[in-house]
């Protein structure tokens, strides 16, 4: 079948996602874009027997990038990799849209318009003349709804129409005399360079002082075109960007202003922007941030809680299936100890996962997620960070994994690498039974103080782990924040469900192959050589256990066990519990463990439980979102920051304590 | 008393936007609509981010770049 490829462009917020969503439907799925972590979203349809591959890319305003994901747009864009490019505008604000089709179209042919949110201009009285507009700017325009799917076989009509009959024509605007007689100089001089960007494009560029293009020509043709920018500069008596961007201005509302039809009223917005006054407000923002991020907290417990069990029951039922049948016991053991423990452990995350997608979407459709960047902006730059990065950390408490896949929300590299380093040392709920098992026998008494003490303590790891590694190897500054807010909405449900799904079905289809590996490995090395002792002593995990106990001779718990515990604490920490239950035995468990562990050694292991290696399946997701070195880095700075807490805390305590 | 400010210094209200002061900042700021002349409505002031309405636009500001936009109080 003839395959063509549609790219979705235009500024955030004016509904590519939702345009992306109509056309491809559920047959879509996300990767990242190559080398980078940036999420790259891809779905297709069929129309009229050609298979459309459509990518719906990250929103910009320019083609000039500053974010990792706008140079991915920008990239593209340049390269020129589609056969046809949607550019989605707002129908409630065309000037801005305008403005990057303008820019666009000094290097695109063939380009459709999709003129979005055209129910919402209706109601402020805003109409365009739309054959008045593709003659100006000679570009075909479809009115699109995206959220209720109007317009949508028209636009697949059109698209299907400009793959069969390309334009040739590139549309040339006109900058006036002065400039013109520039550009042209400037194309003179670039002549003999064979770059593939259309010559005038490549002019405005460099005319625009656009670095990335600067860096094309060598430095005599610059100094050339430096004494032109001089000499328009002077007669313009401004900065030439300046000039050029009041240019563009200066014809957009001119030919906005002819097209329009109606009259425009000012916006009734000021419900927006009464709710906006107290969302984000220096007093009542952050109060309300807080909130918010609570219930999603709890929310993701209340409802995610139940789901974990029920499928932790099933679990539990299908061991309980092969106990029973008559294989032999390696497989019996292989298949519950080894593949439904492993994997399970990775399977029962998907209940919070998908809830915290699921809420996420909702809060991001509705418009608060830009808000709460504005809010935590304050806070989040004193650690050197972006405002958004607070949003994926605060949900680390609840699960590193979803956590970390947040940061896909952030633009800058530092900002994601910094902020998913930090995630793991945020006390995830699966840390909770450590604490509660360790606290009830030895904290009796002030059992909520010292759990408290440890996520205090795991935030503070956190901080000064993105100070580090903030300033010693991630010099570059942290995007400075420009975020529009959009005006507040209904979420759209057929948005949430997809995006909640897409994501849901990346994780498990990521996490499901890896993790079976790992589990496959850690069965190995408990069960062998000696398979009537489970994990214990005489097989090499027990083995593993003695070697690496040395090591934790400084922070009071030197023992074989607790070197077992916390290799089995890698699938998931929940599970150092469930092997000093196996190893010491269930029933005198408390006993045991106050014979060889003090209250000081306990709070040093609860330390280094808090703080050691992230799970697999953060690792996991780690790998696929920061890239293999920086999750090595990551993994063996908690492993070091872990034990030197733990042996921090424990000699100290001993000493004081004179013991 | 003058009544030219920069934007992370002024309280609620309209105002002019007379100069953007480094040329990185002005193309970011023209490229997401606001332009030298505009006229803003400060609808969040400093510190921490400025939110401005600018032609049925509402948009966050950071206090760095706020820091670099100069504007005149409107009557
Ligand atoms: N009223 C209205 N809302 C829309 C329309 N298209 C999209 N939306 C909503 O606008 C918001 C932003 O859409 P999205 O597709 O995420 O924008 P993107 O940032 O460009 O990908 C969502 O809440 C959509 O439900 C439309 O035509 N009319
Ligand atoms: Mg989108």
């Amino acid at each position: 079948m003839e395959e063509k490829i549609v790219a979705i462009v235009g500024n955030p917020n004016t509904g590519k996602t939702t345009i992306f969503n109509a056309l491809t439907g559920s047959r879509q799925k996300i990767g990242n874009w190559p080398g980078v972590t940036v999420e790259k979203k891809e779905g297709y349809y069929i129309y009229k027997n050609i298979k459309f591959n459509v990518i719906d890319l990250p929103g910009t305003y320019t083609l000039t990038g500053e974010s990792e994901d706008q140079k991915i747009a920008i990239d593209f864009l340049i390269q020129n990799k589609s056969d046809i490019l949607i550019v989605v505008a707002n129908g409630l604000n065309l000037e801005r849209s305008l403005y990057f089709l303008i820019l666009l179209r000094e290097l695109h042919k063939n380009i459709i318009v999709d003129l979005n949110m055209v129910d919402l201009a209706e109601k402020e009285g805003i109409n365009y003349d739309l054959l008045h507009l593709e003659k100006l700017l000679k570009v075909k325009f479809v009115k699109t709804v995206g959220n209720k799917n109007i317009g949508i076989e028209n636009l697949k009509e059109e698209i299907y129409k400009r793959c069969k009959e390309p334009t040739s024509e590139f549309f040339i605007f006109n900058y006036g005399e002065e400039i013109e007689k520039s550009i042209s100089e400037i194309i003179d001089i670039i002549k003999e360079f064979n770059l593939s960007y259309p010559k005038r494009f490549l002019a405005l560029k460099i005319l625009e002082k656009d670095e990335y293009f600067i860096n094309l020509i060598n430095f005599e043709n610059y100094k050339k075109i430096n004494d032109l920018i001089v000499k328009l500069e002077k007669f313009f008596n401004k900065p030439i960007e300046r000039v050029l961007i009041e240019k563009r201005y200066g014809i957009i509302h001119g030919i906005v202003k002819e097209t329009l039809i109606g009259r425009k009223k000012e916006l009734k917005i000021e419900i927006t922007e009464k709710v906006d006054k107290i969302l984000t407000n220096n007093f009542s923002g952050p109060l309300i941030f807080f909130l918010i991020m609570f219930l999603i907290f709890d929310l993701i417990f209340v409802f995610g809680g139940p789901l974990e069990n029920f499928l932790e029951l099933i679990l539990e039922k299908l061991k309980n299936f092969f106990v029973k049948s008559d294989l032999s016991v390696w497989i019996i053991s292989l298949i519950n100890d080894g593949i439904i423990s492993g994997v399970g452990s990775v399977i029962l995350f998907l209940p919070k996962i998908f809830l915290f997608f699921f809420l996420f979407s909702i809060l991001e459709d509705t418009g608060y997620i830009a808000r709460a960047a504005i809010v935590a902006d304050r806070l989040m730059h004193k650690i050197g960070l972006h405002g958004k990065s607070a949003i994926p950390s605060i949900l680390g408490f609840g699960c590193n994994v979803p956590a970390i896949m947040g940061t896909r929300i952030l633009e800058g590299k530092k900002d994601k690498i910094l902020t998913s380093i930090s995630i793991p040392f945020m006390s995830c709920s699966a840390r909770l039974p450590v604490y509660l098992l360790f606290t009830s026998i030895f904290f009796k008494e002030n059992q909520g103080i010292i759990i408290f003490s440890l996520y205090l303590f795991g935030i503070i790891v956190g901080i000064l782990s993105i100070k580090i590694f903030g300033s010693v190897f991630l010099k570059e500054e942290s995007l400075p924040l420009i975020i529009e807010l959009p005006p507040f909405r209904i979420p759209y449900w057929k948005n949430i469900l997809i995006e909640t799904w897409t994501r849901t079905k990346y994780f498990l289809k990521k996490a499901g192959t890896i993790i079976f590996v790992g589990a496959l490995v850690l069965w190995l090395l408990s069960y062998f050589p000696d398979p009537n002792n489970y994990g214990g002593e005489s097989n090499f995990i027990g083995r593993l256990g003695s070697f690496i106990s040395p090591i934790f001779k400084f922070s009071g718990f030197g023992f074989w066990q607790a070197g077992v515990a916390l290799i089995f604490g890698i699938y998931a920490k929940e599970l150092v519990v469930g092997t000093f239950g196996t190893l010491f035995g269930f029933e005198n468990l408390s006993n045991t463990l106050s014979i060889y562990f003090s209250p000081i050694s306990a709070y040093a292991f609860m330390i280094m439980s808090l703080l050691y290696m992230p799970c697999l399946a953060t690792f996991l997701v780690l790998k696929r979102e920061i890239g293999i070195k920086w999750t090595l880095i990551s993994l063996f700075w908690s492993l070091f920051i872990g034990w030197l807490f733990s042996v921090i805390f424990y000699q100290t305590f001993t000493f004081l304590t004179g013991g | 008393m003058t009544k030219i400010k920069r934007l992370s210094e002024v309280k609620e209200g309209k105002y002019k936007v007379i100069d953007i002061l480094k040329p990185g900042k002005l193309k970011k700021l023209s490229n997401i609509g606001i332009l030298i002349g505009d006229i803003i409505e400060v609808i969040k002031s400093g510190p921490g981010p400025v939110i401005i309405k600018n032609k049925n636009t509402t948009i966050g500001i950071g206090y760095g770049i706020a820091m670099d936009i100069i504007v005149e109080k409107m009557e």
